[in-house]
């Protein structure tokens, strides 16, 4: 069962972005990744069949490095495996740290809409914050 | 981030200035009319353009072309120069994720009339034996290692030895398909990965193929150089470096936010994060980029090969028989080391041009020999729907701009907002009811590209033209369009 992604898409001239909150920084993450494969193509038509243990390294407890390694690795598993990631598991992260199962399924154009060709996630107006009412994520990705 | 407004005062008709303020090294200028500059101001793109000219070593200005829009650190229709002599820089988000990324025109002996009733037929022909849409791949099969090392190194001659074209097409490509610089053990493994099944395939977003006919020429001379007349057949083929591309950018940017803290560079905006030239995270993005580079020209090089044949088995009519031929190819994501004349001495300079073309003119070295009396072909897509045009570049091209000018139509609308003023239309039958025949694999992505989402083309054309840096040569009008 796919948890429908909680994401605001965010107008952007020449691409697209998303905002969210997230009650903790992993479901930040989560979040922030299944808000991107759901621009991509719906999450709802993606099976669970494809799983992969997925860690990235970040540097000197920079966050915003850590989201953006996250997001690009997400993005090379996308195109060098030809799938499309529907459930995002953070099993672990900190400053430098994140450890994570992802799933999904292959690529089926007959029964996958393919919407938004992501090239790169971007640092620009990116934020990914603390605040009181949770984490707050924007990213903006290039198209 | 707060914004800044910058003053600008307007020097002549069609050229604007931003002055040197704060820490800008250099002012900005902005190649506009007052329309597009009412856009522009509202975008932020002037704040990039500010925040480019803080770049060290930066030579002269910060420019932008007409068709200007915001982007990723360097504003899209970006050009900037660096003197590596004097620590100037070389900055990938000022060549963009789409290394490479360019167009091709090729030229053809058919009529319009001759035919315009085939128009579906060859527009399915290539929909089907050119792979495009999202995650593209298996054009001629999964390359080796091996060979795709030599696409890095070769470009459009590999394409061209495996059987894809002739060495005529290399002559009439930018650089001959092949930036020399390359170095494959600066390409990362995730990089190989992404691009051993995608040589041949035109991927999505604005990238497409197109059928169209000239319908105007403005220079009868220049024209005919090119092998272009009235009335006649010609295809269109736009489309970059693919994955393989986007990935050097990504592990590069990522590399350069640590050259960055290395060496002490100031920067308003993370992500024109950049080194030396003459440095060796510098040289290794250069041999990298270059990589990519070539294997955009060999896609181009596999794609137009790919579209002849598709052409000549349609019509069942040789490839002699129907005339094509290569006018040009251009890139308008690079940088390039080019010699060009800085206070009066000529200089060895790195040209970033992002979403903005080289337009060398008349009588210059590196203009084709056929070309030569007329100057570079100058191709300049429209957006889907609308005109495109074949330009040269003048003297001024090369006093002003670094030999540069406008790539395109530029967007004004965000995807959303297109597709929201999409909703309830079909845009495929509005083409058509033109005369425009569209074929899509993306669900979406006919809205995101809708005429309307695009500046104006003529107006940029027309723009650059007053400004004395670009003449229009010809126009095409489209007949036939495949997008990703």
């Amino acid at each position: 069962m796919v948890e429908r992604p909680s994401y605001k898409e965010i107008e952007h001239t020449a691409d697209v972005g998303l905002e969210l909150t997230a009650p903790d920084l992993a479901s930040a993450f989560e979040r922030a990744a299944a808000g991107m494969f759901d621009m991509i193509s719906d999450l709802d038509g993606i099976e669970s069949e494809w799983r992969r243990e997925v860690r990235v390294a970040g540097r000197d407890d920079d966050l915003e490095n850590l989201l953006i390694r996250w997001l690009s690795e997400l993005i090379f598993l996308h195109e060098s495996e030809h799938v499309l990631l529907s459930t995002f598991d953070v099993r672990r992260i900190d400053g430098n740290l994140l450890e994570a199962v992802v799933v999904g399924e292959g690529i089926d154009p007959k029964r996958h809409a393919l919407k938004v060709e992501i090239k790169a996630a971007t640092y620009h107006d990116l934020v990914i914050r603390e605040t009181p009412s949770g984490w707050r994520v924007r990213v903006i990705f290039d198209t | 981030m707060a914004e800044t407004t910058h003053e600008m005062r307007q020097i002549s008709e069609c050229l604007w200035e931003v002055p040197r303020t704060g820490a800008m090294r250099v002012p900005g200028r902005i190649y506009a009319d007052e329309k597009l500059m009412a856009h522009i101001r509202s975008e932020r793109a002037v704040e990039q353009v500010a925040n480019v000219a803080h770049l060290p070593g930066i030579v002269r200005c910060s420019l932008a072309m007409p068709d200007i829009h915001w982007g990723y650190g360097f504003p899209i229709g970006g050009v900037a120069a660096t003197d590596p002599q004097e620590g100037g820089v070389i900055s990938p988000g000022g060549v963009g994720y789409d290394i490479n990324c360019g167009v091709r025109l090729v030229a053809t002996s058919m009529a319009r009339a001759e035919v315009e009733d085939r128009i579906r037929d060859l527009v399915l022909a290539l929909f089907r034996d050119v792979p495009s849409g999202l995650g593209s791949h298996g054009a001629i099969g999964k390359l080796g290692k091996r060979e795709l090392e030599q696409v890095m190194v070769e470009g459009a001659g590999w394409a061209v030895r495996r059987g894809f074209g002739t060495e005529a097409d290399l002559e009439r490509t930018e650089e001959r398909g092949r930036l020399p610089l390359a170095d494959p053990g600066n390409v990362g493994q995730k990089a190989i990965q992404r691009g051993l099944d995608q040589v041949g395939t035109l991927g999505s977003g604005n990238h497409f193929m197109e059928i169209d006919s000239v319908d105007e020429v403005y220079d009868e001379e220049a024209a005919r150089a090119f092998g272009l007349e009235r009335q006649m057949i010609a295809i269109q083929i736009h489309s970059g470096s693919r994955g393989f591309g986007y990935q050097i950018c990504d592990d590069y940017l990522d590399l350069m936010q640590k050259a960055v803290t290395r060496y002490s560079i100031a920067l308003p905006d993370r992500q024109l994060a950049c080194a030396p030239v003459e440095s060796p995270e510098g040289e290794r993005y250069l041999s990298a980029m270059a990589c990519a580079a070539n294997y955009a020209w060999a896609n181009r090089q596999v794609m137009m090969a790919l579209a002849k044949r598709a052409f000549a088995r349609t019509l069942a009519r040789s490839e002699e028989e129907l005339g094509l031929a290569l006018v040009y190819d251009v890139c308008h994501n690079i940088a390039k080391l080019e010699r060009h004349a800085v206070d009066g001495l000529e200089k060895l300079v790195c040209v970033h041009r992002k979403g903005a073309t080289r337009a060398f003119p008349a009588e210059h070295p590196d203009v084709p020999p056929a070309y030569r009396a007329a100057g570079q072909p100058v191709l300049v897509p429209g957006d889907m729907g609308t005109h495109s045009f074949v330009c040269v570049g003048t003297d001024a091209t090369m006093r002003e701009t670094f030999g540069s000018t406008c790539h395109g139509a530029g967007r004004v609308m965000s995807r959303s907002k297109a597709k929201k003023a999409a909703k309830g239309r079909r845009i495929d039958e509005e083409l058509s009811r033109r005369g425009i025949l569209v074929m899509a694999t993306g669900k979406a992505t006919l809205a995101e590209e809708m005429p309307a989402a695009y500046k104006d083309v003529t107006e940029v054309v027309g723009v650059m033209e007053r400004a004395g840096i670009a003449r229009p040569v010809v126009r095409l009008t489209p007949l036939g369009v495949v997008k990703g």
